[in-house]
Protein backbone atom coordinates (compact mmCIF):
# COMPACT_ATOMS: atom_id res chain seq x y z
CA UNK A 1 0.00 0.00 0.00
CA UNK A 2 2.49 2.69 0.89
CA UNK A 3 4.92 1.45 -1.75
CA UNK A 4 2.21 1.48 -4.44
CA UNK A 5 1.48 5.36 -2.70
CA UNK A 6 4.82 6.00 -3.49
CA UNK A 7 4.91 4.79 -7.04
CA UNK A 8 1.63 6.27 -8.19
CA UNK A 9 2.84 9.58 -6.95
CA UNK A 10 5.94 9.05 -9.02
CA UNK A 11 3.88 8.40 -11.65
CA UNK A 12 2.05 11.98 -11.26
CA UNK A 13 5.25 13.64 -11.11
CA UNK A 14 6.49 11.55 -14.44
CA UNK A 15 3.42 12.82 -16.02
CA UNK A 16 3.65 16.57 -15.07
CA UNK A 17 7.39 16.15 -16.49
CA UNK A 18 6.89 16.48 -19.72
CA UNK A 19 6.87 20.00 -19.27
CA UNK A 20 10.77 19.31 -19.09
CA UNK A 21 10.72 17.15 -21.88
CA UNK A 22 9.55 18.93 -24.52
CA UNK A 23 5.25 18.84 -23.26
CA UNK A 24 5.41 15.52 -25.46
CA UNK A 25 2.30 14.80 -23.62
CA UNK A 26 2.55 12.31 -21.35
CA UNK A 27 0.31 13.70 -18.86
CA UNK A 28 -2.42 12.33 -21.15
CA UNK A 29 -4.89 10.33 -19.65
CA UNK A 30 -4.02 7.64 -22.45
CA UNK A 31 -0.25 7.64 -21.29
CA UNK A 32 -1.19 7.65 -17.43
CA UNK A 33 -3.85 5.37 -17.75
CA UNK A 34 -1.19 2.57 -19.20
CA UNK A 35 1.77 3.60 -16.56
CA UNK A 36 -0.95 3.47 -13.35
CA UNK A 37 -1.71 -0.33 -14.84
CA UNK A 38 2.13 -1.09 -14.89
CA UNK A 39 1.88 -0.08 -11.07
CA UNK A 40 -1.26 -1.41 -9.74
CA UNK A 41 -0.09 -4.76 -12.11
CA UNK A 42 -3.13 -4.58 -14.74
CA UNK A 43 -2.41 -3.23 -17.51
CA UNK A 44 -5.15 -3.80 -20.08
CA UNK A 45 -7.62 -2.44 -17.38
CA UNK A 46 -5.08 0.63 -17.08
CA UNK A 47 -5.10 0.92 -20.71
CA UNK A 48 -8.80 0.81 -20.83
CA UNK A 49 -10.00 3.21 -18.21
CA UNK A 50 -6.83 5.99 -19.72
CA UNK A 51 -8.53 5.44 -22.99
CA UNK A 52 -12.18 6.24 -21.00
CA UNK A 53 -10.46 9.06 -18.94
CA UNK A 54 -8.87 10.66 -22.27
CA UNK A 55 -12.22 11.35 -24.25
CA UNK A 56 -13.54 12.29 -21.13
CA UNK A 57 -10.20 15.02 -20.84
CA UNK A 58 -10.45 15.21 -24.38
CA UNK A 59 -10.89 19.15 -24.44
CA UNK A 60 -9.04 19.82 -21.24
CA UNK A 61 -5.89 21.30 -22.73
CA UNK A 62 -3.79 24.62 -21.71
CA UNK A 63 -4.00 27.27 -24.50
CA UNK A 64 -2.53 30.14 -23.61
CA UNK A 65 -3.45 30.90 -20.11
CA UNK A 66 -6.31 28.72 -19.34
CA UNK A 67 -5.10 25.17 -17.11
CA UNK A 68 -7.04 22.40 -17.36
CA UNK A 69 -8.47 20.52 -14.58
CA UNK A 70 -5.91 18.69 -12.79
CA UNK A 71 -5.89 15.27 -15.23
CA UNK A 72 -3.16 13.76 -14.65
CA UNK A 73 -3.85 13.45 -10.53
CA UNK A 74 -7.67 12.35 -11.85
CA UNK A 75 -6.77 10.19 -14.52
CA UNK A 76 -4.23 8.59 -12.11
CA UNK A 77 -5.96 7.68 -8.58
CA UNK A 78 -9.37 7.09 -10.74
CA UNK A 79 -7.58 4.47 -12.52
CA UNK A 80 -5.52 2.98 -9.34
CA UNK A 81 -9.53 3.11 -7.35
CA UNK A 82 -10.78 1.66 -10.43
CA UNK A 83 -8.70 -0.95 -10.96
CA UNK A 84 -8.45 -1.91 -6.82
CA UNK A 85 -11.65 -1.98 -6.62
CA UNK A 86 -12.03 -4.28 -9.86
CA UNK A 87 -14.60 -1.56 -11.14
CA UNK A 88 -14.57 0.26 -14.39
CA UNK A 89 -14.29 2.80 -15.73
CA UNK A 90 -17.18 4.53 -14.85
CA UNK A 91 -15.56 4.38 -11.10
CA UNK A 92 -12.78 5.58 -11.85
CA UNK A 93 -14.23 8.93 -13.63
CA UNK A 94 -16.56 9.38 -10.59
CA UNK A 95 -13.77 9.22 -8.33
CA UNK A 96 -11.19 11.10 -10.70
CA UNK A 97 -13.35 14.18 -11.11
CA UNK A 98 -13.41 15.60 -7.84
CA UNK A 99 -9.79 14.51 -7.20
CA UNK A 100 -9.07 16.26 -10.17
CA UNK A 101 -10.85 19.86 -8.88
CA UNK A 102 -9.29 19.00 -5.39
CA UNK A 103 -5.42 18.89 -7.26
CA UNK A 104 -6.12 21.71 -8.92
CA UNK A 105 -7.00 23.76 -5.84
CA UNK A 106 -3.46 22.86 -4.61
CA UNK A 107 -1.55 23.46 -8.25
CA UNK A 108 -3.20 26.60 -7.68
CA UNK A 109 -1.89 27.58 -4.45
CA UNK A 110 1.21 26.62 -5.85
CA UNK A 111 0.69 28.98 -8.61
CA UNK A 112 0.12 31.46 -6.77
CA UNK A 113 2.40 31.30 -3.75
CA UNK A 114 5.71 29.24 -4.92
CA UNK A 115 6.09 30.27 -8.20
CA UNK A 116 5.87 34.12 -8.44
CA UNK A 117 8.55 34.26 -6.04
CA UNK A 118 10.62 31.96 -8.22
CA UNK A 119 10.21 34.37 -11.34
CA UNK A 120 11.35 37.39 -8.85
CA UNK A 121 14.25 35.29 -7.62
CA UNK A 122 15.28 34.33 -10.88
CA UNK A 123 15.18 38.40 -11.66
CA UNK A 124 17.44 39.17 -8.64
CA UNK A 125 19.76 36.80 -9.94
CA UNK A 126 19.66 38.34 -13.09
CA UNK A 127 20.53 41.32 -11.73
CA UNK A 128 23.52 39.97 -9.75
CA UNK A 129 24.62 38.42 -13.21
CA UNK A 130 24.55 34.63 -11.60
CA UNK A 131 23.70 32.26 -14.21
CA UNK A 132 23.96 29.23 -11.96
CA UNK A 133 21.48 31.13 -10.02
CA UNK A 134 18.90 31.46 -12.72
CA UNK A 135 19.51 27.38 -14.27
CA UNK A 136 18.90 26.42 -10.47
CA UNK A 137 15.72 28.51 -10.43
CA UNK A 138 14.39 27.51 -13.69
CA UNK A 139 14.83 23.53 -12.04
CA UNK A 140 13.46 24.25 -8.69
CA UNK A 141 10.54 26.56 -9.42
CA UNK A 142 9.03 23.48 -11.48
CA UNK A 143 9.27 21.23 -9.00
CA UNK A 144 8.30 22.69 -5.82
CA UNK A 145 5.70 25.57 -7.58
CA UNK A 146 3.92 22.23 -9.51
CA UNK A 147 5.40 18.73 -10.10
CA UNK A 148 6.22 17.91 -6.45
CA UNK A 149 2.71 19.51 -5.00
CA UNK A 150 1.02 17.12 -7.80
CA UNK A 151 2.99 13.97 -6.61
CA UNK A 152 2.55 14.82 -3.39
CA UNK A 153 -1.62 14.79 -3.89
CA UNK A 154 -1.14 11.75 -5.53
CA UNK A 155 0.52 9.62 -3.14
CA UNK A 156 -1.63 10.69 0.15
CA UNK A 157 -4.79 10.58 -1.81
CA UNK A 158 -4.09 6.93 -2.39
CA UNK A 159 -3.04 6.30 0.79
CA UNK A 160 -6.00 7.83 2.56
CA UNK A 161 -8.53 6.38 0.01
CA UNK A 162 -11.18 8.12 -2.04
CA UNK A 163 -14.08 8.83 0.90
CA UNK A 164 -10.88 10.87 2.66
CA UNK A 165 -10.58 12.94 -0.41
CA UNK A 166 -13.85 13.89 -0.77
CA UNK A 167 -14.31 14.56 3.07
CA UNK A 168 -11.27 16.82 2.82
CA UNK A 169 -12.96 18.85 -0.66
CA UNK A 170 -16.00 19.71 1.12
CA UNK A 171 -14.67 21.36 4.00
CA UNK A 172 -12.68 23.67 1.86
CA UNK A 173 -14.63 26.89 1.33
CA UNK A 174 -15.21 28.35 -1.64
CA UNK A 175 -13.47 31.30 -1.28
CA UNK A 176 -10.60 29.92 -0.71
CA UNK A 177 -10.44 28.80 -4.16
CA UNK A 178 -12.54 31.26 -6.09
CA UNK A 179 -9.72 33.56 -4.41
CA UNK A 180 -6.66 31.96 -6.20
CA UNK A 181 -8.67 31.77 -9.45
CA UNK A 182 -8.92 35.69 -8.99
CA UNK A 183 -5.90 36.16 -8.00
CA UNK A 184 -4.25 33.97 -11.13
CA UNK A 185 -6.56 36.49 -13.40
CA UNK A 186 -5.02 39.37 -12.11
CA UNK A 187 -1.17 38.09 -12.33
CA UNK A 188 -0.90 38.42 -16.08
CA UNK A 189 -1.03 42.23 -15.65
CA UNK A 190 2.54 41.91 -14.32
CA UNK A 191 4.17 40.07 -17.21
CA UNK A 192 2.00 42.67 -19.64
CA UNK A 193 2.95 45.67 -17.66
CA UNK A 194 6.67 44.93 -17.84
CA UNK A 195 6.53 44.17 -21.37
CA UNK A 196 4.69 47.60 -21.94
CA UNK A 197 7.52 49.43 -19.91
CA UNK A 198 9.98 48.32 -22.08
CA UNK A 199 8.39 49.22 -25.60
CA UNK A 200 5.50 51.34 -24.96
CA UNK A 201 5.46 55.27 -24.94
CA UNK A 202 3.10 58.20 -26.06
CA UNK A 203 3.58 57.14 -29.41
CA UNK A 204 2.75 54.40 -29.49
CA UNK A 205 0.26 53.10 -27.08
CA UNK A 206 -2.69 53.65 -29.82
CA UNK A 207 -0.95 50.31 -31.01
CA UNK A 208 -1.54 48.66 -27.95
CA UNK A 209 -4.87 49.36 -27.96
CA UNK A 210 -6.15 48.41 -31.66
CA UNK A 211 -4.80 44.89 -30.20
CA UNK A 212 -7.27 45.13 -27.49
CA UNK A 213 -10.06 46.68 -29.20
CA UNK A 214 -9.84 43.45 -31.73
CA UNK A 215 -9.68 41.23 -29.46
CA UNK A 216 -12.82 42.31 -27.38
CA UNK A 217 -15.26 44.11 -30.16
CA UNK A 218 -14.56 42.04 -33.23
CA UNK A 219 -13.69 38.75 -31.04
CA UNK A 220 -10.41 38.07 -32.83
CA UNK A 221 -8.06 35.28 -32.02
CA UNK A 222 -4.21 35.94 -31.64
CA UNK A 223 -3.58 34.79 -35.15
CA UNK A 224 -6.31 36.94 -36.96
CA UNK A 225 -4.91 40.15 -34.33
CA UNK A 226 -1.40 38.83 -35.67
CA UNK A 227 -2.69 39.11 -39.42
CA UNK A 228 -3.95 42.15 -39.25
CA UNK A 229 -0.88 43.49 -36.87
CA UNK A 230 0.98 42.62 -39.28
CA UNK A 231 -0.01 44.28 -42.68
CA UNK A 232 -0.69 47.33 -40.19
CA UNK A 233 3.50 47.03 -39.56
CA UNK A 234 3.97 46.59 -42.50
CA UNK A 235 2.42 49.45 -44.41
CA UNK A 236 4.12 51.97 -41.84
CA UNK A 237 7.40 50.46 -42.00
CA UNK A 238 7.46 51.15 -45.97
CA UNK A 239 5.46 54.70 -45.03
CA UNK A 240 8.22 55.64 -42.71
CA UNK A 241 11.25 53.54 -44.76
CA UNK A 242 10.02 56.21 -48.08
CA UNK A 243 9.94 59.30 -45.85
CA UNK A 244 13.53 58.38 -44.33
CA UNK A 245 14.93 57.96 -48.01
CA UNK A 246 13.63 60.95 -49.37
CA UNK A 247 15.38 63.73 -46.79
CA UNK A 248 17.98 61.46 -46.17
CA UNK A 249 19.71 61.99 -49.48
CA UNK A 250 21.68 64.69 -48.04
CA UNK A 251 20.97 63.51 -43.87
CA UNK A 252 23.09 60.95 -44.53
CA UNK A 253 21.97 57.83 -42.43
CA UNK A 254 18.86 59.55 -41.51
CA UNK A 255 18.75 58.27 -37.82
CA UNK A 256 15.46 60.31 -36.91
CA UNK A 257 13.88 57.26 -34.46
CA UNK A 258 11.00 58.65 -32.52
CA UNK A 259 9.84 61.27 -35.02
CA UNK A 260 6.14 60.78 -36.21
CA UNK A 261 4.43 61.38 -39.52
CA UNK B 1 28.08 38.87 -43.09
CA UNK B 2 29.70 41.74 -41.36
CA UNK B 3 33.65 41.14 -39.55
CA UNK B 4 32.58 38.63 -36.69
CA UNK B 5 34.76 37.94 -34.30
CA UNK B 6 32.50 36.08 -31.94
CA UNK B 7 30.45 33.22 -33.47
CA UNK B 8 28.05 31.14 -31.92
CA UNK B 9 29.67 27.77 -32.33
CA UNK B 10 27.26 24.08 -33.06
CA UNK B 11 27.57 23.55 -29.49
CA UNK B 12 25.67 26.38 -28.43
CA UNK B 13 22.82 25.72 -30.74
CA UNK B 14 22.21 22.57 -30.26
CA UNK B 15 22.72 22.97 -26.72
CA UNK B 16 19.88 25.53 -26.72
CA UNK B 17 17.86 23.09 -29.01
CA UNK B 18 17.84 21.08 -25.83
CA UNK B 19 17.20 23.23 -23.11
CA UNK B 20 13.81 24.14 -25.23
CA UNK B 21 12.47 21.05 -23.99
CA UNK B 22 11.86 22.20 -20.62
CA UNK B 23 10.26 25.38 -21.87
CA UNK B 24 7.30 25.11 -19.89
CA UNK B 25 8.70 23.69 -16.77
CA UNK B 26 7.80 26.50 -14.50
CA UNK B 27 5.04 28.22 -16.81
CA UNK B 28 3.87 31.23 -14.61
CA UNK B 29 1.05 33.23 -14.76
CA UNK B 30 2.89 36.60 -14.31
CA UNK B 31 5.46 35.98 -17.31
CA UNK B 32 4.12 32.44 -18.68
CA UNK B 33 8.14 30.70 -20.23
CA UNK B 34 9.95 33.91 -19.02
CA UNK B 35 12.70 31.65 -17.03
CA UNK B 36 12.26 28.71 -19.26
CA UNK B 37 13.49 30.90 -22.06
CA UNK B 38 16.37 32.72 -20.36
CA UNK B 39 17.73 29.30 -19.31
CA UNK B 40 17.78 28.22 -22.92
CA UNK B 41 19.34 31.41 -24.04
CA UNK B 42 22.29 31.04 -21.24
CA UNK B 43 25.38 28.92 -23.18
CA UNK B 44 24.19 31.70 -25.66
CA UNK B 45 24.82 34.39 -23.46
CA UNK B 46 27.75 32.69 -22.04
CA UNK B 47 29.65 31.75 -25.05
CA UNK B 48 28.97 35.98 -26.28
CA UNK B 49 29.47 38.00 -23.82
CA UNK B 50 32.56 38.16 -21.68
CA UNK B 51 31.25 41.13 -19.74
CA UNK B 52 29.30 41.18 -16.63
CA UNK B 53 27.01 43.94 -17.28
CA UNK B 54 26.49 42.54 -20.72
CA UNK B 55 25.47 39.33 -19.08
CA UNK B 56 23.50 40.79 -16.54
CA UNK B 57 21.40 42.87 -19.82
CA UNK B 58 21.00 39.57 -21.85
CA UNK B 59 19.19 38.05 -18.97
CA UNK B 60 17.13 40.39 -18.16
CA UNK B 61 16.06 40.49 -21.80
CA UNK B 62 14.90 37.06 -21.71
CA UNK B 63 13.37 37.17 -18.52
CA UNK B 64 10.69 39.32 -20.05
CA UNK B 65 6.85 37.74 -20.96
CA UNK B 66 6.99 34.85 -23.37
CA UNK B 67 4.85 32.53 -24.72
CA UNK B 68 4.23 30.52 -27.89
CA UNK B 69 3.50 26.87 -28.98
CA UNK B 70 6.46 25.64 -27.00
CA UNK B 71 7.44 22.68 -29.66
CA UNK B 72 7.61 25.51 -32.34
CA UNK B 73 9.41 28.16 -30.15
CA UNK B 74 13.19 27.42 -31.41
CA UNK B 75 12.49 29.50 -34.04
CA UNK B 76 12.27 32.30 -31.84
CA UNK B 77 14.88 30.97 -29.85
CA UNK B 78 17.21 30.70 -32.85
CA UNK B 79 16.56 34.07 -33.94
CA UNK B 80 17.45 35.53 -31.12
CA UNK B 81 20.53 33.99 -30.88
CA UNK B 82 21.82 34.77 -34.17
CA UNK B 83 20.08 38.53 -33.13
CA UNK B 84 22.37 38.25 -29.66
CA UNK B 85 25.31 37.28 -31.78
CA UNK B 86 25.26 40.24 -33.68
CA UNK B 87 24.34 42.63 -31.07
CA UNK B 88 27.56 41.16 -29.29
CA UNK B 89 30.07 42.11 -32.42
CA UNK B 90 28.15 45.05 -33.16
CA UNK B 91 28.00 48.30 -30.98
CA UNK B 92 25.38 50.36 -32.58
CA UNK B 93 23.33 47.15 -32.45
CA UNK B 94 19.59 47.72 -30.58
CA UNK B 95 18.99 45.52 -28.50
CA UNK B 96 15.40 46.43 -27.85
CA UNK B 97 14.93 45.02 -31.34
CA UNK B 98 15.77 41.60 -30.16
CA UNK B 99 12.61 41.96 -27.94
CA UNK B 100 10.32 43.34 -30.41
CA UNK B 101 11.37 40.71 -32.58
CA UNK B 102 10.64 38.18 -29.93
CA UNK B 103 7.22 39.95 -29.28
CA UNK B 104 6.22 40.09 -32.64
CA UNK B 105 6.89 36.43 -33.48
CA UNK B 106 5.20 34.76 -30.64
CA UNK B 107 1.47 35.78 -31.38
CA UNK B 108 1.89 34.52 -34.90
CA UNK B 109 3.93 31.65 -34.09
CA UNK B 110 1.34 30.81 -31.59
CA UNK B 111 -1.40 30.86 -33.66
CA UNK B 112 -0.20 28.67 -36.19
CA UNK B 113 1.53 26.20 -34.01
CA UNK B 114 -1.47 25.65 -31.64
CA UNK B 115 -3.55 24.83 -34.40
CA UNK B 116 -1.12 22.09 -35.92
CA UNK B 117 0.35 20.81 -33.01
CA UNK B 118 -2.78 20.84 -30.38
CA UNK B 119 -5.30 20.80 -32.99
CA UNK B 120 -4.45 18.83 -35.60
CA UNK B 121 -1.28 16.58 -34.99
CA UNK B 122 -2.17 15.63 -31.10
CA UNK B 123 -5.88 14.92 -32.35
CA UNK B 124 -4.98 12.63 -35.27
CA UNK B 125 -2.35 10.81 -32.77
CA UNK B 126 -5.12 10.64 -30.01
CA UNK B 127 -7.47 9.26 -32.76
CA UNK B 128 -5.22 6.23 -33.67
CA UNK B 129 -4.00 5.81 -30.44
CA UNK B 130 -7.78 5.64 -28.79
CA UNK B 131 -9.04 3.13 -31.23
CA UNK B 132 -6.77 0.12 -29.93
CA UNK B 133 -6.07 1.97 -26.46
CA UNK B 134 -10.36 1.16 -26.04
CA UNK B 135 -9.10 -2.61 -26.55
CA UNK B 136 -7.02 -2.40 -24.05
CA UNK B 137 -3.72 -2.55 -26.60
CA UNK B 138 -0.82 -1.10 -25.18
CA UNK B 139 0.33 -0.27 -28.79
CA UNK B 140 -2.58 2.43 -28.39
CA UNK B 141 -0.70 4.61 -25.93
CA UNK B 142 2.67 4.10 -27.49
CA UNK B 143 1.27 4.79 -31.25
CA UNK B 144 -0.49 7.82 -30.02
CA UNK B 145 3.36 9.22 -28.00
CA UNK B 146 5.17 8.09 -31.43
CA UNK B 147 2.51 9.72 -34.00
CA UNK B 148 2.92 12.79 -31.80
CA UNK B 149 6.29 13.80 -30.84
CA UNK B 150 8.29 12.03 -34.04
CA UNK B 151 6.24 14.98 -35.94
CA UNK B 152 6.06 17.78 -33.14
CA UNK B 153 10.25 16.95 -31.97
CA UNK B 154 11.09 16.75 -35.35
CA UNK B 155 10.11 20.04 -36.05
CA UNK B 156 11.67 21.31 -33.22
CA UNK B 157 14.98 20.61 -34.42
CA UNK B 158 14.52 21.87 -38.06
CA UNK B 159 13.06 24.97 -36.47
CA UNK B 160 16.28 25.36 -34.50
CA UNK B 161 18.30 25.60 -36.93
CA UNK B 162 16.03 27.44 -39.73
CA UNK B 163 15.35 29.96 -37.27
CA UNK B 164 19.61 30.58 -36.35
CA UNK B 165 20.17 31.00 -40.49
CA UNK B 166 17.18 32.84 -40.88
CA UNK B 167 18.66 35.07 -37.73
CA UNK B 168 22.38 35.08 -38.93
CA UNK B 169 21.12 35.93 -43.04
CA UNK B 170 18.57 37.65 -43.10
CA UNK B 171 18.64 39.83 -40.41
CA UNK B 172 22.65 40.97 -41.00
CA UNK B 173 21.32 41.99 -44.52
CA UNK B 174 18.64 44.10 -42.90
CA UNK B 175 21.07 45.34 -40.89
CA UNK B 176 23.51 46.22 -44.18
CA UNK B 177 21.05 47.85 -45.82
CA UNK B 178 20.03 49.61 -43.12
CA UNK B 179 16.50 47.89 -42.77
CA UNK B 180 16.99 47.13 -39.55
CA UNK B 181 15.75 50.06 -37.80
CA UNK B 182 12.74 49.41 -39.93
CA UNK B 183 12.33 45.99 -38.87
CA UNK B 184 12.37 47.08 -35.45
CA UNK B 185 10.27 50.00 -35.59
CA UNK B 186 7.68 46.87 -37.08
CA UNK B 187 7.97 44.34 -35.14
CA UNK B 188 7.22 47.07 -32.08
CA UNK B 189 4.45 47.87 -33.31
CA UNK B 190 3.16 44.74 -34.27
CA UNK B 191 4.37 43.40 -30.84
CA UNK B 192 2.50 45.86 -29.07
CA UNK B 193 -1.13 45.04 -31.06
CA UNK B 194 -0.31 41.45 -30.40
CA UNK B 195 0.53 42.58 -26.64
CA UNK B 196 -2.59 44.63 -26.51
CA UNK B 197 -4.72 41.58 -27.90
CA UNK B 198 -3.38 39.37 -25.08
CA UNK B 199 -4.08 41.16 -22.67
CA UNK B 200 -7.81 41.08 -23.66
CA UNK B 201 -6.97 37.85 -23.30
CA UNK B 202 -5.60 36.91 -20.45
CA UNK B 203 -6.02 39.49 -18.19
CA UNK B 204 -9.55 38.78 -16.15
CA UNK B 205 -11.54 40.78 -13.68
CA UNK B 206 -15.23 40.63 -12.93
CA UNK B 207 -17.06 42.74 -10.28
CA UNK B 208 -20.33 40.30 -9.87
CA UNK B 209 -22.00 42.62 -7.06
CA UNK B 210 -25.18 42.84 -8.38
CA UNK B 211 -27.23 46.64 -8.17
CA UNK B 212 -30.81 46.85 -8.89
CA UNK B 213 -33.39 45.10 -8.01
CA UNK B 214 -36.11 42.37 -10.00
CA UNK B 215 -36.14 42.96 -13.67
CA UNK B 216 -34.03 46.36 -13.39
CA UNK B 217 -31.21 44.09 -11.26
CA UNK B 218 -27.30 43.91 -13.15
CA UNK B 219 -23.80 43.46 -11.85
CA UNK B 220 -21.26 46.50 -12.15
CA UNK B 221 -19.27 43.99 -14.24
CA UNK B 222 -22.17 44.15 -17.12
CA UNK B 223 -22.29 48.27 -17.12
CA UNK B 224 -18.88 48.30 -16.82
CA UNK B 225 -18.45 46.08 -20.04
CA UNK B 226 -20.95 47.83 -21.68
CA UNK B 227 -19.26 50.71 -21.16
CA UNK B 228 -16.53 49.24 -23.69
CA UNK B 229 -16.24 45.46 -23.58
CA UNK B 230 -13.49 44.43 -21.10
CA UNK B 231 -12.71 48.01 -19.86
CA UNK B 232 -12.19 46.58 -16.21
CA UNK B 233 -9.07 44.36 -17.61
CA UNK B 234 -7.48 46.82 -19.72
CA UNK B 235 -7.66 49.95 -17.03
CA UNK B 236 -6.09 47.02 -14.30
CA UNK B 237 -3.38 46.56 -16.84
CA UNK B 238 -2.92 50.14 -17.16
CA UNK B 239 -2.56 51.22 -13.71
CA UNK B 240 -0.47 48.18 -13.22
CA UNK B 241 1.91 49.53 -16.05
CA UNK B 242 1.84 52.68 -14.82
CA UNK B 243 3.25 52.05 -10.93
CA UNK B 244 5.61 49.53 -12.59
CA UNK B 245 7.35 52.63 -14.56
CA UNK B 246 6.77 55.30 -13.31
CA UNK B 247 6.44 54.22 -9.15
CA UNK B 248 8.75 51.87 -9.14
CA UNK B 249 6.71 49.27 -7.31
CA UNK B 250 8.36 45.58 -6.89
CA UNK B 251 6.41 42.82 -8.95
CA UNK B 252 7.17 41.16 -5.34
CA UNK B 253 4.34 43.83 -3.80
CA UNK B 254 2.46 43.61 -6.64
CA UNK B 255 1.98 39.81 -6.04
CA UNK B 256 0.95 40.27 -2.32
CA UNK B 257 -1.61 42.76 -3.01
CA UNK B 258 -3.15 40.36 -5.82
CA UNK B 259 -3.30 38.06 -3.40
CA UNK B 260 -5.04 40.25 -0.72
CA UNK B 261 -7.35 41.32 -2.94
CA UNK B 262 -8.10 37.54 -4.48
CA UNK B 263 -9.29 36.33 -1.36
CA UNK B 264 -10.53 39.86 0.13
CA UNK B 265 -12.75 40.14 -3.32
CA UNK B 266 -13.70 36.57 -2.84
CA UNK B 267 -14.90 36.48 0.19
CA UNK B 268 -16.97 39.30 0.14
CA UNK B 269 -17.98 38.78 -3.33
CA UNK B 270 -17.13 41.83 -4.72
CA UNK B 271 -14.91 39.86 -6.95
CA UNK B 272 -15.38 36.69 -9.26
Amino acid sequence: MLIQSILLGLVAMLGNAEYLLGTCLLSRPMIMGLFTGIVMGNIEMGVKIGATMELAFMGAFSIGASIPPEMISGTVLGTAFAITTGSGAETALAIGLPVASLVLLAKNFGMVFILPPFVHKADEYASKDNMQGVALVHYLAGFFGVNLIIGLCVGIGYYMGSPAIEAFLSIIPEWISKGLEITMGLLPAIGFGLLMKMIMNKSNICFFILGFGLSVYLNLPGTGIAVFGAIIAIVLTQIKRSQQLQPAMNVEGGIDDDDDF
Amino acid sequence: MTTTSKKLERKQIMSVFWRSFGLEWDWNYERQMNIGYCYCMLPVIKKLYPDPAQQEAAMKRHLEFFNTTPQLATLILGITAAMEEQNANDPGFDTQSINDVKISLMGPLAGIGDSFIWGTLRIIATGVGLSLATQGNVLGPILFFLIFNIPAQGLRYYLMNAGYKLGSGFLAQLQKSGWMEMLTYGASVLGLIVIGGMTAQNVAINIPLVIGAGEEATTIGDICNQIMPGILPLLFTFAIYYVLKFKNVKTTTLLIVFILIGFIGAYFGILG
